[in-house]
């Protein structure tokens, strides 16, 4: 690191690093700049001219912009002179010659920048009379923004964002002069799912968001900080209620995740909190029908049956699914209720998804997302990042672009990294392992040569046609060639980390420690010995009529099936099936009980993280009616079943894992809230007390048919969350086929038409969408989608046109 | 002789008083409420809700005399003007307007604070209610109709003045709008709330010109 250069500010002098841009050492100080245009996560600029500063070097005073020069040792700057005044109220004049004054009724008034900027540093009046620049005014860009040209400013920033941080240029300045305007190109609408970001930066009101758009004003907003919970990697963001309804969310800016972006799932996924079809009371089904009743009825009803069943048959007649979609201490609660309470080992919360529990949970050398930045190469091996891990793909991207990380990409088709991938690969639906082989036995030397040095595997189920143990495979391929790389294992799912680490698997006990009944935290008491099941093993017993009661919390084992039938015969041979939820779904068709719960935003707690950051989250509005946390349904249930365990509240449970959970020792909710603000990875010392060491499993052969089936995740889908979402609902592609054009062209569809998808475990017609980013040989179809047939997960496909 | 001159004092007082009041002069109670005292132009009433004179609602749901009034008792929310029928000129409108008089301190800031006018004072100020919910006065009661007419609450009340919501004291603004010192103490005001338009403020050009023309 070179020396620090000396810089004077104001008459005070301070050290800053070489290099700096002057805005940002400044500020870092203690004087602030105004400035539109720059963003401490984009480059500068220096489009408004806000940031007019006198910097003397030597030569003499000079007028420069503050944001696009870098400190230099002996620098004077003066940013409050007679002439740096009369600079910045030039500046806002001009800027207000065209600017609207129609803050009244504009969304950004009151917290707009170019209002609090006018007010302090502007002239006060103006000298233009004529009349301001008109254009039609808002204009939807998107489903979820609007654009009023009149307001814009044109500082830039969102056309950087989504240039430099998120991938789609989809917005871009138009004409020259007087007559620039920022806007879409025709026929394109700014469908990026980084689109909510730029009505974050945007320092005016010309880009607004459609579900925030004149719900409120910013001085009755009330805040709390908390993280999101669709994004595994759980960014930071702030909870924006009025009236007890959350009205937006906006990104923080947290270092080691998500540097103030989210992706418009996670930012606009709030509306689903007060959607009318949540669950507000206990409901019983009584001849057929679900009937509302009182909580301790309905309590007394569950105990009892539940502690009747476990009685007769033992606890392994009991089966839990579920308990990633809370709080850690909501999945404490459950993985202690079902061992302790209800005598069971059938626990799961990755209900038979992707990579096994103990490679989550436990893998050595787990990469943090923060690693990637001074990584020598990522290799990313698993779903579309750009669909299903948005915080990861931006940070991956900016690795690859800004940082000059090497980024290989492996994946069935075109991915939203590609375009930056120093290498990518591509491989049939099914066909993992072989590639695997292949690579360890030297083919394809000019991407396995990028294998070494500082690595980063990111890794996790690309396709439905992969064998879930290939991720596990490809870290075990990547430590052969690299040493020791850092790993960050994917899955979907809240916060399945978060409910794995509280114990929430058949082989897992809280705070990563390996399963067995000596292992079993003290305050728990004897715990059963007998190994449990995972989800598809507690399916199949349910089928075989050795599982009697089902508890299902937070989970939709039909919904999430890709054979639902199995799944839903299943559940109806139960003899009994309660579920804590917040929304009715598929599989609660068959619950005797409904018990409602309390979700995002309603609830105090901590969770945990794709890289084992633990962050807190925080209540700012009630449950909708009766709904309660997770935790205190089951503390209550306990009691009612004779054992009670008495956890008070979710901070005495935060404190119980503490003591309890190895891996969590040391955090605390004062830690959260105080030191670590941007949350702490867990183990807090290093030592953790299970290490899975990824091993290589023999992989299956790949199909040899002609056309194979390839299914993924993407953004939207028809989760019970985004189902109940005004504005997300409608972004679900629906239904559709993904099929190269020489391929479309032989089967004879066009762009639109219906076709007929069959495998061997399901069909159903699908619009054709004529895509150069699928390769020949290949249907993509991504995965549940409203509508959408289930198609089971053999990757052999037949696919007709419908005439 | 202290005793008699000391009661002749006292005495005088209350017999010219006495026969002030016999002769009317002199009266300090009114007969309310069949006779009203007369009120201050820039008296500080119950509120009402303007409309611009093609009928248009003045309100833009802003939420700025929410922000301002010191109580706490303004509820305003805003929607999205459907273009085909807007309620108001541009593209949002009050939909929810509620006041809550009980905590309201009619201390006008509201009036000061409306961007468009939309909020003004009358010289109402008869809001008994026998009930809390009844002093929330929502936008059906603050919302002058069509004609620029105000609803009174107890229309049938023949001792109630009509007049009292009509003739009232509208807009009041101590500054100019641009927060020049020039213009402190020059108070605009106009007399009628409601459908009525008044001229623009003038200029400080054309403020000067008059005065000069006044002196000269």
């Amino acid at each position: 690191m070179s020396e620090p250069v000396t810089i004077k500010v104001d008459g005070k002098e301070f050290e800053v690093r070489p290099g700096e841009l002057l805005i940002k050492a400044a500020e870092d100080h203690g004087t602030y700049i105004p400035r539109f245009c720059w963003h401490n996560r984009m480059k500068p600029v220096g489009m408004c001219r806000m940031c007019l500063v006198e910097v003397d070097t030597g030569r003499g005073p000079m007028m420069v912009t503050a944001c696009t020069n870098e400190v230099v040792d002996g620098m004077t700057v003066d940013t409050q002179n007679e002439a740096v005044q009369k600079a910045q109220e030039a500046v806002l004049e001009f800027l207000l010659a065209n600017h609207p004054l129609d803050c009244p009724v504009c969304d950004k008034g009151g917290e707009c920048p170019l209002q609090d900027q006018a007010m302090a540093y502007g002239p006060g009046e103006s000298r233009f009379v004529e009349i301001k620049r008109t254009f039609e005014k808002p204009i939807p860009i998107s489903e979820l923004v609007l654009l009023d040209r009149e307001r814009c400013i044109l500082c830039a920033r969102c056309t950087r964002f989504s240039e430099e941080i998120s991938g789609d240029p989809l917005i871009e300045f138009q004409d020259r002069g007087n007559k620039t305007e920022v806007n879409t190109f025709p026929d394109h609408p700014f469908s990026s799912y980084f689109s909510g970001n730029t009505v974050q930066i945007c320092p005016v009101g010309a880009l607004t968001a459609k579900p925030y758009r004149f719900r409120a004003r910013p001085w009755d907003l009330h805040m709390v900080e908390s993280s999101s919970f669709f994004d595994t990697a759980h960014p930071r963001l702030s909870i924006h209620v009025s009236q007890n309804e959350i009205l937006r969310l906006v990104g923080i800016d947290s270092e080691p995740v998500n540097h103030s972006w989210l992706s418009d799932k996670d930012r606009f996924g709030f509306e689903h909190v007060r959607s009318e079809n949540r669950l507000d009371t206990p409901l019983v089904r009584r001849g057929g029908e679900l009937e509302p009743v009182s909580w301790s009825e309905a309590l007394d009803m569950v105990g009892n049956r539940l502690g009747l069943i476990v009685e007769e048959s033992g606890g392994d007649s009991i089966a839990v699914i579920g308990g990633a979609s809370g709080t850690n201490e909501d999945a404490y609660a459950l993985s202690r209720f079902a061992r302790t309470v209800l005598q069971t080992n059938n626990v799961d919360a990755t209900m038979g998804e992707g990579p096994s529990a103990h490679f989550l949970a436990a893998s050595i050398d787990r990469g943090l997302i923060a690693d990637v930045d001074d990584a020598d190469t990522v290799l990313v091996w698993g779903p579309d990042l750009k669909e299903t891990h948005p915080t990861l793909y931006l940070r991956v991207r900016r690795a690859a672009q800004e940082l000059g990380v090497n980024l290989v990409v492996i994946h069935p088709r075109v991915t939203g990294l590609d375009d930056r991938a120093t290498a990518t690969l591509r491989y049939r639906p099914g066909g993992g392992h072989e590639l695997l082989s292949d690579l360890s036995d030297g083919s394809h030397e000019q991407v396995t040569s990028l294998i070494s040095g500082k690595v980063v595997a990111i890794v996790g189920q690309a396709s439905l046609a992969d064998d879930p143990g290939l991720a596990e495979s490809v870290a075990a391929f990547v430590r052969e060639k690299a040493g020791t790389p850092r790993i960050i294992p994917l899955a979907n799912r809240a916060n399945i980390y978060g409910a794995l680490d509280m114990g929430l698997a058949p082989d897992l006990l809280p705070g990563r420690v390996a399963y067995g009944p000596e292992a079993a935290p003290e305050p728990w008491g004897e715990i059963p010995a007998k190994r449990g099941l995972d989800t598809p093993g507690m399916l199949d017993a349910l089928s075989e009529e050795k599982i009697r009661a089902v508890l299902l919390v937070g989970a939709d084992p039909v919904g999430n099936s890709h054979e639902p039938e199995l799944a839903s015969d299943a559940l109806d041979l139960a003899e009994y099936v309660v579920s804590i939820d917040t929304f009715l779904n598929d599989s609660n068709h068959y619950a005797d009980v409904i018990l409602p719960a309390a979700g995002f935003s309603e609830k105090d707690g901590t969770i945990t993280n794709l890289e084992g950051r633990v962050q807190k989250v925080n209540k700012i509005i009630p449950a909708p009616g009766q709904g309660r946390p997770d935790w205190s349904i089951l503390d209550d249930l306990s009691t009612v079943m004779g054992k009670s365990m008495g956890l008070g509240s979710p901070e005495t449970i935060a404190k119980e894992v503490a003591a309890v959970a190895p891996a969590y020792q040391g955090i605390s909710w004062d830690l959260l809230e105080w030191d670590a603000r941007d949350g702490a990875v867990v183990p807090l010392d290093g030592e953790q007390p299970l290490t899975h060491i990824p091993v290589r499993a023999k992989g299956t052969k790949a199909p040899s048919a002609e056309l194979l089936l390839h299914q993924g995740r993407v953004m939207y889908d028809d989760g019970v969350r985004l189902r109940n979402c005004h504005y997300l609902s409608r972004l679900a592609p629906g239904p559709v086929a993904h099929i190269h054009p020489d391929e479309a062209k032989r089967l004879g569809a066009r762009e639109g038409v219906a076709v007929r998808v069959v495998t061997s475990k399901g069909e159903g017609e699908f619009a054709a969408r004529i895509d150069e980013g699928t390769p020949e040989g290949v249907v993509f179809v991504p995965l549940h989608q409203p509508g959408a047939a289930r198609l089971g997960t053999d990757p052999v496909v037949r696919v007709t046109v419908v005439t | 002789m202290g005793l008699l001159s000391e009661l002749w004092r006292g005495l005088k007082v209350t017999g010219s008083t006495m026969l002030k009041t016999i002769g009317g002069s002199g009266l300090v109670t009114t007969e309310y409420p069949k006779e009203m005292r007369h009120k201050p132009q820039r008296f500080h009433g119950r509120h009402v809700l303007n409309r611009y004179p093609d009928g248009m609602e003045k309100c833009i749901g802003c939420q700025l005399c929410a922000g301002a009034c010191p109580a706490d008792c303004i509820y305003v929310r805003g929607k999205e003007n459907d273009p085909e029928s807007p309620v108001s000129p541009g593209e949002r409108y009050g939909y929810v307007y509620e006041i809550n008089m009980l905590r309201c301190i009619f201390c006008g800031l509201c009036v000061e604070a409306c961007p468009t006018e939309a909020i003004t004072m009358t010289h109402l100020f008869e809001m008994s209610t026998t009930n809390r919910q009844d002093a929330i006065y929502t936008r059906k009661e603050l919302l002058m109709d069509e004609s620029g007419k105000v609803p009174h609450m107890f229309p049938d009340d023949e001792l109630a003045d009509l007049d009292e919501l009509n003739t009232a004291d509208g807009w009041l603004r101590a500054t100019a709008p641009s927060g020049v010192a020039a213009y402190e103490g020059v108070q605009m005001w106009q007399g009628t709330p409601g459908a009525a338009s008044w001229d623009p403020e003038p200029s400080q050009e054309e403020r000067d010109r008059a005065s000069e023309g006044d002196d000269g």
